[in-house]
């Protein structure tokens, strides 16, 4: 079985054009097609020059994300069946847009950046994992250590979560969603050390208490990270660290 | 391309300009009219009733402090229909950001706070809505003269 369905896609040529426009294709479209076999039969047999993002078909690399009908949605997971006749495919939401379908993402590299998103490790626990893993072979993590992060390491760097934040869309200097998210998944991790750095870093202007709990984020969500869970709890973390602070010795320099 | 807010123009924005022009970032065009942005959006206007509950309670403190024919008039004015109905729509402001609250707070815990581990969902739903009944009955037992 196959339908007819128009696509309305945003063009946007930097060398020629001053502002998006859109362009309309209709075509025939298979019952079990996604969003992302539509657009790529539209590049293959229609018109090569239309610029997005793509790889994996499934909703593993994250590069396929856009705005369908308004929504920000992984498109090689989106079944057209769940829409009508006309779909509206534009660029991801509250991102620049370079070419057509393609948004400018060195603005999230420079916010994810700020988070520390590596295991930061203190010089003495480092020697003394590092004496332990010779002893005791890998450095060995338990299932609940695990599981206290595990869910914030499955994010994708998607980016719908930017796209349907309210926060981002007005505040530029908000870190978003899924750099939190990833922060907090460190600060959640056994091996880690940095959560004082981190924790520093959340304290400061536009982090987590930019955050107003609109929830978008987490309902956009294709991998069911909960974003929104992150950098709430990420907040009250920051709070118990900062009164923490007050009783507790943090070392000095040496 | 159809009418769509502006997002804040350095919106997601590189810290140093990139090698082509790019269009300016734009707003989902949903947010206005999907469920979840409306849920929000009066989640938000809450705060307004708050702002002018304030004001109102403000004002009934400074009567209170200019004699009692001033606070005899401000207590007319707190029974005018329609300072009753706006206590109402307070209310059932506070009973809204309320719920939502509750409703989200669970999953903001997280996983361990040093040594502790906070409880199952449930129960921390439990005991919010446990103290918040709790609360409201003492403060209706005071205002009702039933305690002190």
């Amino acid at each position: 079985m196959s339908a007819k369905k128009t696509f309305v896609i945003t063009r946007f040529d930097p060398d020629k054009d001053e502002v998006p426009k859109t362009q309309s294709y209709e075509i025939e479209c298979q019952d079990d097609w996604k969003v992302l076999d539509a657009i790529n039969f539209i590049k293959d047999e229609l018109d090569a020059s239309l610029s997005y993002r793509w790889s994996c078909r499934m909703a593993v690399c994250g590069s396929c994300g856009m705005m369908v009908d308004g929504e920000p949605k992984l498109t090689c997971k989106t079944a057209l069946s769940d829409y009508g006749d006309t779909l509206e495919i534009e660029p991801l939401a509250n991102f620049p847009i370079v070419r057509d379908l393609v948004v400018e993402l060195e603005g999230f590299m420079d916010k994810v950046k700020r988070v520390k998103p590596w295991i930061v490790s203190a010089k003495e626990e480092a020697a003394h994992r590092a004496a332990a893993t010779m002893k005791e072979g890998t450095y060995r993590q338990s299932t609940e250590e695990l599981m206290a992060f595990k869910q914030f390491s499955m994010c994708i760097n998607c980016l719908l979560c930017y796209s349907a934040c309210p926060v981002v869309a007005n505040e530029p200097d908000f870190l978003g969603p899924a750099a939190i998210a990833l922060g907090h998944r460190y600060n959640m991790d056994s091996r880690d050390d940095g959560q004082a750095e981190r924790n520093e870093i959340f304290r400061g202007e536009g982090t987590v208490f930019s955050c107003s709990y609109a929830n978008e984020c987490s309902e956009v969500c294709p991998k069911g990270v909960d974003p929104a869970a992150a950098v709430n709890q990420a907040k009250l973390n920051t709070v118990i660290d900062w009164a923490a602070g007050f009783v507790v010795s943090r070392g000095g320099d040496e | 391309m159809p009418a769509r807010k502006a997002s804040h123009p350095q919106a997601m924005a590189p810290s140093a300009p990139g090698r082509t022009r790019t269009a300016p970032p734009v707003q989902p065009g949903s947010w206005q009219t999907s469920r979840r942005m409306k849920q929000y959006s009066r989640f938000g206007m809450t705060g307004w009733v708050y702002l002018l509950a304030s004001i109102s309670a403000i004002e009934m403190v400074y009567a209170l402090g200019s004699g009692p024919e001033a606070y005899e008039r401000m207590q007319g004015v707190f029974g005018h229909p329609l300072m009753v109905l706006f206590h109402a729509i307070s209310l059932f402001s506070v009973g809204y950001v309320v719920v939502r609250f509750f409703g989200l707070f669970p999953k903001a815990q997280p996983a361990r706070i040093g040594p502790l581990k906070p409880p199952p969902g449930p129960v921390i739903a439990a005991t919010l809505y446990g103290a918040w009944i709790g609360i409201t009955l003492v403060l209706s037992a005071i205002l009702a003269g039933g305690i002190f």
